[in-house]
């Protein structure tokens, strides 16, 4: 090979790779576009004439300069149908989770619910916008260490997985409307005065997902459960640790009534933040009606 | 209307004819029956005060401040604590109110642009930027333009390296 040609080569050796952050045009392959001057070529500048243009703002999103929009276009979309009335479950990630429980948001030593993930502040929920709860999403579920009981009312498998084998529980549980109401902001719920309300059971469509023991739901068998999580581990394949051992079994068992919606508080029951004292009804109607 | 008001109860002692004499217009809710009180209706409600109960409340109600972060030794999420001992550093970064690092990533109303803004600095902030610009500068192509507000407290600089700044600050443990 020749001097020149293996200087040129060894230069290249050295020279950086071509990416994203160097490339750039040949010299001289794009010429600036001069601004024009004068009678023809100095009115508009190449902005056209009024309106975004010439404004330098921007169109609203879906307009498409006067022709028909797509947005408008098909006269029927059938995949949309009801999609305003569905159950929408906004997401929290285990890695977001992770976080709370690492930065002492979330008390870990306590079972941890809706109320809990809601009052570390990093979690907003809307009961008007048909927002149901905690869609718990795989995000992270590699670094997942935090050892707890976890109520949440949408979790997939990899994130179940997660959580069990960090050695805690977890179950999926439905709320009502009426009772999320008391759930996403308690000290306005508590100053209203009303009796704590009577959780309802699932929908029709959802009876199935919070009965079964693969989705941990809290209507499902415990025995089935304990079946599902050995099930669970094996196809991941970790070792499940017993939660009978545990030091923090107490914790670990503690569930909530399906009628429940506040730990240790009875539905019929009315606190009262002022006095520090709360009532409970004892007359027989009531105590049928908030029964169990 | 008050006429209406005051001749209500006798519409009510005399249904037929107040309808006959055309007192009464279903049309209209003006015409319609005033409120009364009911009595309380009798439930009965038993009052406790069980210290053991209460926890249950206060453990629902929100805390009024962020709490402060726990010592451990391990933190998986991947955020790390402040260093103790950073006051012989010739400057100091204050954390914001959530623990973090003031490294925020500001796009332009066109959203065209992206800037880098570090801010609660206290001390050397000329120091910082050199730190900054020495650290950046290999590793990126494009020159590294910053603007330093000293009396402000914050160093902006033109691009995203929100990444990059975040890892150099937690290397030196602020």
């Amino acid at each position: 090979m020749s001097g020149s040609k293996e200087k040129a080569l060894n230069l290249l050796r050295y020279l950086p790779r071509i990416s994203l952050t160097n490339i750039r045009d040949n010299p001289g392959a794009k010429m600036a576009r001069k601004r024009g001057r004068a009678q023809h070529g100095g009115d508009k500048h190449g902005d056209g004439n009024k309106g975004s243009g010439q404004r330098q703002n921007f169109m609203r999103l879906g307009y498409e300069t006067g022709n028909n929009p797509f947005y408008l276009r098909f006269p029927k979309e059938p995949y949309y149908k009801g999609h305003h009335l569905k159950r929408q479950y906004p997401p929290l990630s285990l890695l977001e989770l992770q976080k709370l429980v690492d930065l002492n948001r979330i008390d870990p030593t306590k079972p941890v619910d809706l109320v809990a993930i809601i009052n570390s502040g990093m979690y907003k929920m809307s009961v008007d916008q048909h927002h149901f709860g905690v869609n718990l999403t795989d995000e992270g579920f590699e670094i997942f260490e935090a050892k707890i009981n976890l109520e949440v009312q949408w979790a997939s498998e990899p994130v179940i997985a997660a959580i069990e084998k960090a050695g805690g529980v977890v179950t999926t549980a439905y709320y009502d409307p009426h009772s999320l109401q008391a759930i996403v902001n308690t000290k306005k719920f508590f100053e209203r005065g009303i009796p704590i309300p009577r959780r309802m059971m699932p929908p029709a469509d959802a009876i199935e997902f919070y009965s079964s023991a693969a989705n941990r739901g809290y209507l499902a068998d415990p025995e089935e459960i304990s079946k599902e999580r050995f099930a669970l581990a094996q196809k991941y394949g970790y070792l499940l640790k017993r939660i009978e051992d545990d030091p923090d079994y107490e914790m670990l068992i503690q569930r909530k009534d399906p009628r429940q919606i506040f730990f240790g508080l009875n539905p019929g029951w009315i606190v009262n933040l002022k006095d520090k004292v709360i009532l409970k009804p004892t007359d027989e109607e009531l105590l049928e009606y908030y029964a169990s | 209307m008050s006429f209406i008001n005051k001749l209500l109860p006798f519409t009510r002692q005399f249904p037929i004819l107040t309808e006959q004499l055309g007192l009464i217009r279903y049309s209209s809710y003006k015409s319609s029956y005033q409120l009364e009180d009911i009595n309380p209706l009798p439930r009965k409600y038993e009052i406790t005060k069980d210290p053991m109960e209460w926890e249950y409340v206060a453990r629902l109600l929100p805390p009024a401040v962020i709490p402060e972060p726990l010592k451990k030794d391990k933190y998986p999420s991947g955020w790390k604590p402040q260093a103790e001992n950073l006051s012989d550093r010739p400057y100091f970064i204050q954390r914001n109110k959530f623990h973090e690092l003031p490294i925020y990533l500001k796009i332009n109303t066109l959203k065209t642009r992206r800037s880098t803004v570090l801010r609660n600095i206290q001390g050397d902030i000329w120091l910082l930027e050199k730190e900054i610009r020495d650290f950046l500068s290999p590793q990126f192509f494009q020159p590294i333009r910053s603007q330093v507000n000293e009396f402000a407290g914050y160093i902006r600089i033109h691009g995203d390296y929100v990444n990059a700044v975040k890892y150099f600050l937690e290397q030196k443990g602020y």
